[in-house]
């Protein structure tokens, strides 16, 4: 095995001073409703989409409760048949449009692109904030839509069941349409931003990976968000004008519409996940006081899986009535785009090795995902294989699969990401204690609740079914129970993040003494991020020779087991000692 | 039905036995790769945590190409053994054999119906709030033969639906304006669930129904219209009985003969009912009783004033025997035979017909004719 070294040891620099903390900061600068409705401040907006969408959570969490609830008897435990189809349709419809995929690239990409290339703010302030309202205007059709009257179609909206139903599924395509802009535009302000404000010195090749991962996520919204946009607007045309598109019985074709919305809905999970994948390689290294293992394979594996992504969405498709060679090819492409996320997974455990470990919520939160997204990713493999999928497709294989990709490793990346920028964000440390308690109850609660739907998929349970037959039931009650668990989980944060806003301890600049960009501003930082322009001098994860990207010292980082005060410059034992080696 | 899931699902054709194995090789491979990411991620977070107070002291190390190499190829080689084998099963699936006897399966909200080469047809399954009280009496299972191949031709009469055999490992989309089909080859008697996979509507969980598989000669019976191995009282199209309808309907038999009539009703019948006659101890008109076997029912087509029943009058001419052969009237007596209580329908009964039991209107006189006025 041969380790690239790239440099000769260093003595690491002092760490710089603790920054004066400004009086005024981007949360206190100005006051009242209308300086955040009108604000411009790519922070402020970060944390107008935080709230947004943490209430559209609850709402979506609320939806996927009562279907969990409901499945705890073969013949529905409290909702009858349209009340179940319209929850989890309000479940999958929330959750993907107006949390999953808004939540990494709006809430972090929004507040920490700009900081961690060193740049003021967005490329566009303005079309930064009319992304939001945009957001809220779409959001607000589709809320109406699921919660007043409902809608039974699925998420996936599949005609011609969508352009007959009698439920509120106008509105709610109409929502979904107009949210849709919003990230083309939040895609595009990222797009550009990292190509025109990157501050001296941050060249491509010294990127923080959450950079690269924001990069390929803007380049799939920019290029796939206009398809679902045209499939979304042709079936309102057949519902609302009767134009015959996809519906046969008026000349249209049913399938034409699955080709539509995959070949935006597919690569719309990347656009979920990998942000989170982004999110994981700054938190691995700077909790394992290591330089990312294969810097360059994981920058191209997400710019690769933002590329073949596109040449995939059919593998939804095999027993849908495509082509035999169709589902030959698409099969195939399949299996390749597999490979760029495994690439990802073993080069973050290499990142591991002989690091320097602990586990603070970020870390836990992050570990989880690396578990969580393993075997979301596995099991991907029995769907991308055509002999195995033309039994799984549609069963409870698929909903454990898809969760364990977008919860286990989407939520828990965003979790993570929460807990590690929340101190910059706010200025306030949340609890140690519950915090790790939170990450491991989600984990452990996601566990039960998934794992039995693999068993159930296996053994041919279809999804969205409120009346199943009786041997069922016993995975199904274990599945509830682990939710009920997962619930407990969520609602934790939900406490102690607000509550850390008024009693938690104040947070120095750089508390988990991490390299990047972002940690140089005081926390909250101030409106303008930086009172100098930075100048880049090294890449981002130079942890073990103990240096920012400006080439400054790091300050000591939090002590492994002191959980009232891990977040003191000094450890509990005194001021830890720094000695780098560099090995080859 | 059992109330407990055994480890390995249920296996009950030739593509759920090629699918346990690439199923299982799956499992290993990936299981396998869990294990490892799990086992060496537990590893590292031991070995390598901090202690309190330590000194921290970790190696630069930016990567191996090597490494990289190594991990990127080797998934992918494993990834294309699942890829090549999936696509052999995927093959048998779709590639039909052209001598195979080809079923007809509807789906439509929330039912799934099946129509046999010849002309048996058959309720699979679906919700019996959405069909007829007859109907729901027609309620059987989908009849394939044990170890033969199957081709079954699917298509939807409204929105998309997908015919899943969890039995089988197979499914498939039901789309509406286009057929599509796949290959069954049963390997095991017994019944199987069949479940609609893909989001129909409101009563899509309880658009499920059932697969009989019987033994081949029996499946043979069954489709000369000799067995009801559908287990549902349907008239079976092609058979004597179904003959023996279109002849009642020639004759005007149901003029006279109608169902369900009698007081209180604007039928006023100018003969008894034949339904569920079949069997019974009819008595006679002038004293005595008969049974109602096939020489009566016989003998009261060819000379109707022998035996007339008990409160009606002998009106009935008795000429049908010219009119009729001896095979057509062999037919008739089997309709007779076959018909059950509820089995006909009054002249004036306007419900939509999925299909079934016999109508009055129109005469069907061949058994693929019978269905196409229903969709």
């Amino acid at each position: 095995m041969s380790i690239v070294i790239a440099d000769e040891p260093r003595v690491a620099a002092p760490p710089p001073p603790e920054p004066v903390v400004p009086r005024r900061n981007y949360l206190n600068t100005e006051y009242g409703v209308l300086s955040w409705l009108l604000t411009v401040d790519h922070k402020r907006i970060g944390i107008l989409y935080l709230v947004s969408i943490s209430a559209f959570f609850v709402v979506g969490g609320i939806a996927a409760g009562l279907v969990r609830l409901n499945l705890l008897s073969p013949t529905g435990a409290i909702l009858t048949e349209d009340q179940y189809n319209r929850m989890f349709t309000a479940h999958g419809v929330v959750m993907l449009f107006l949390f999953l995929i808004p939540s990494i690239p709006a809430v972090f990409g929004n507040f920490f692109v700009p900081m961690m290339i060193g740049a003021k703010d967005l490329a566009f302030p303005k079309l930064n904030l009319a992304s939001w309202y945009v957001f809220m205007i779409g959001a607000g059709f589709a809320v109406y839509a699921v919660l007043v009257g409902g809608i039974d179609t699925g998420w996936t909206l599949y005609p011609p069941y969508s352009s007959r139903s009698h439920t509120n599924v106008t509105p709610g395509v109409f929502g979904v349409f107009i949210t849709g802009f919003s990230s083309i535009m939040t895609g595009l302000n990222i797009m550009v931003t990292i190509h025109k404000m990157r501050c001296p010195g941050m060249t491509w090749g010294r990127l923080p990976l959450f950079i690269w991962a924001m990069y390929a996520t803007s380049f799939i919204q920019l290029l796939g968000t206009p398809v679902v946009a045209i499939t979304l607007l042709l079936l309102l045309a057949e519902r609302v004008g009767g134009v015959g598109i996809f519906d046969p019985a008026i000349g249209g074709d049913p399938v034409l519409y699955q080709h539509m919305f995959w070949f935006y809905s597919h690569p719309a999970v990347y656009i979920m996940i990998v942000p989170g994948m982004g999110v994981v390689s700054e938190i691995l290294t700077c909790f394992s006081r290591k330089n990312i293992f294969g810097y360059k394979a994981i920058a191209w594996s997400s710019v690769g899986i933002a590329v073949v992504g596109f040449l995939v969405w059919a593998h939804h498709m095999y027993v849908a009535g495509i082509a035999y060679y169709s589902a030959l090819l698409f099969s195939f492409l399949t299996m390749l785009v597999a490979v760029p996320s495994a690439i990802k997974v073993f080069n973050w455990l290499a990142t591991l090795f002989r690091g320097s470990i602990t586990f603070h919520a970020p870390m836990l939160y992050t570990l989880a995902f690396l578990v969580l997204f393993t075997v979301g990713g596995v099991t991907g493999l029995f769907l991308a294989t055509l002999g195995t999928d033309i039994h799984l497709h549609d069963t409870y294989f698929v909903v454990a699969h898809f969760h364990f990709v977008m919860v286990g490793g989407m939520v828990l990346a965003y979790m993570a990401a929460l807990h590690y920028w929340w101190p910059k964000m706010t200025g306030r440390m949340y609890s140690d204690f519950w915090s790790r308690a939170s990450a491991t109850i989600i984990f452990v609660g996601f566990f039960f609740t998934f794992v039995p739907q693999f068993v159930l998929g296996y053994h041919g349970m279809p999804r969205r079914y409120p009346n199943y037959p009786q041997e069922f039931q016993i995975y199904n009650v274990l599945s509830t129970a682990g939710a009920s668990i997962l619930g407990f989980g969520y609602l934790l944060p939900g406490i102690y993040l607000p509550l850390s806003l008024f009693f938690g301890v104040k947070s120095p600049a750089n508390p988990w003494s991490a390299t990047g960009l972002e940690w140089q501003c005081p926390s909250p930082p101030t409106t303008f991020n930086f009172d100098f322009v930075p100048v880049v001098v090294c890449g981002p994860y130079e942890y073990a020779i103990g240096v920012d990207q400006l080439g400054r010292g790091l300050p000591d980082p939090p002590g492994p087991g002191d959980a009232a005060s891990p977040y003191r410059p000094v450890g509990p034992a005194g001021p830890i000692h720094k000695e780098t080696e560099v090995v080859g | 039905m059992n109330t407990s899931l055994p480890g390995m699902a249920e296996r009950a054709s030739v593509v759920a036995d090629r699918f346990e194995p690439l199923f299982w090789y799956i499992v290993a491979w990936t299981g396998a790769g869990f294990l490892l990411v799990s086992v060496i991620l537990a590893y590292f977070c031991i070995q390598y945590r901090r202690g309190p107070g330590g000194p921290i002291s970790t190696p630069r190390i930016l990567g191996s190409h090597r490494l990289e190499l190594f991990w990127t190829l080797t998934p992918l080689f494993i990834f294309f053994t699942f890829y090549a084998w999936g696509v052999w099963i995927y093959n048998g699936v779709v590639q039909t054999p052209p001598d195979a006897p080809e079923i007809f399966v509807i789906g439509k909200q929330w039912m799934w119906k099946a129509q046999y080469p010849g002309g048996q047809r058959v309720i699979v399954g679906g919700n019996p709030g959405n069909m007829s009280e007859e109907d729901q009496a027609h309620i059987g299972a989908l009849v394939l033969p044990l170890d033969r191949p199957v081709k079954v031709t699917f298509i939807s009469e409204d929105v998309i639906h997908d015919f899943g055999v969890p039995a089988f490992r197979q499914k498939i989309d039901v789309v509406p304006g286009r057929y599509v089909s796949t290959v069954y080859h049963p390997t095991k008697l017994g019944e199987f669930h069949v479940f609609c996979d893909q989001y129909c509507g409101t009563w899509h969980s309880l658009m499920v129904g059932k697969i009989k598989v019987v033994p081949a000669d029996e499946f043979e019976l069954f489709i000369q219209g000799k067995g009801g191995a559908q287990g549902s009282p349907n008239p079976v199209d092609g058979s004597m009985a179904q003959k023996g309808w279109q002849h009642f309907q020639r004759l005007q038999c149901q003029s006279c003969h109608v169902p369900n009539a009698g007081a209180g009703t604007r039928l006023h019948p100018r003969a008894p009912s034949l339904e569920g006659l079949f069997g019974q101890t009819v008595p006679l008109h002038g004293g005595g009783t008969v049974v109602a076997d096939e020489p009566y029912i016989r003998e009261s087509i060819v000379n109707p004033r022998a035996k007339v029943v008990e409160g009606w009058e002998p009106v009935m001419p008795g000429n049908y025997e010219s009119q009729v052969t001896p095979e057509e009237l062999n037919e008739l007596v089997a309709y007779i035979r076959w018909l059950k209580p509820g089995g006909m329908i009054a002249p004036n009964d306007r419900a939509p017909a999925p299909f079934g039991a016999p109508r009055v209107t129109p005469p069907q006189s061949t058994p693929s004719g019978s269905s196409g006025g229903k969709q």
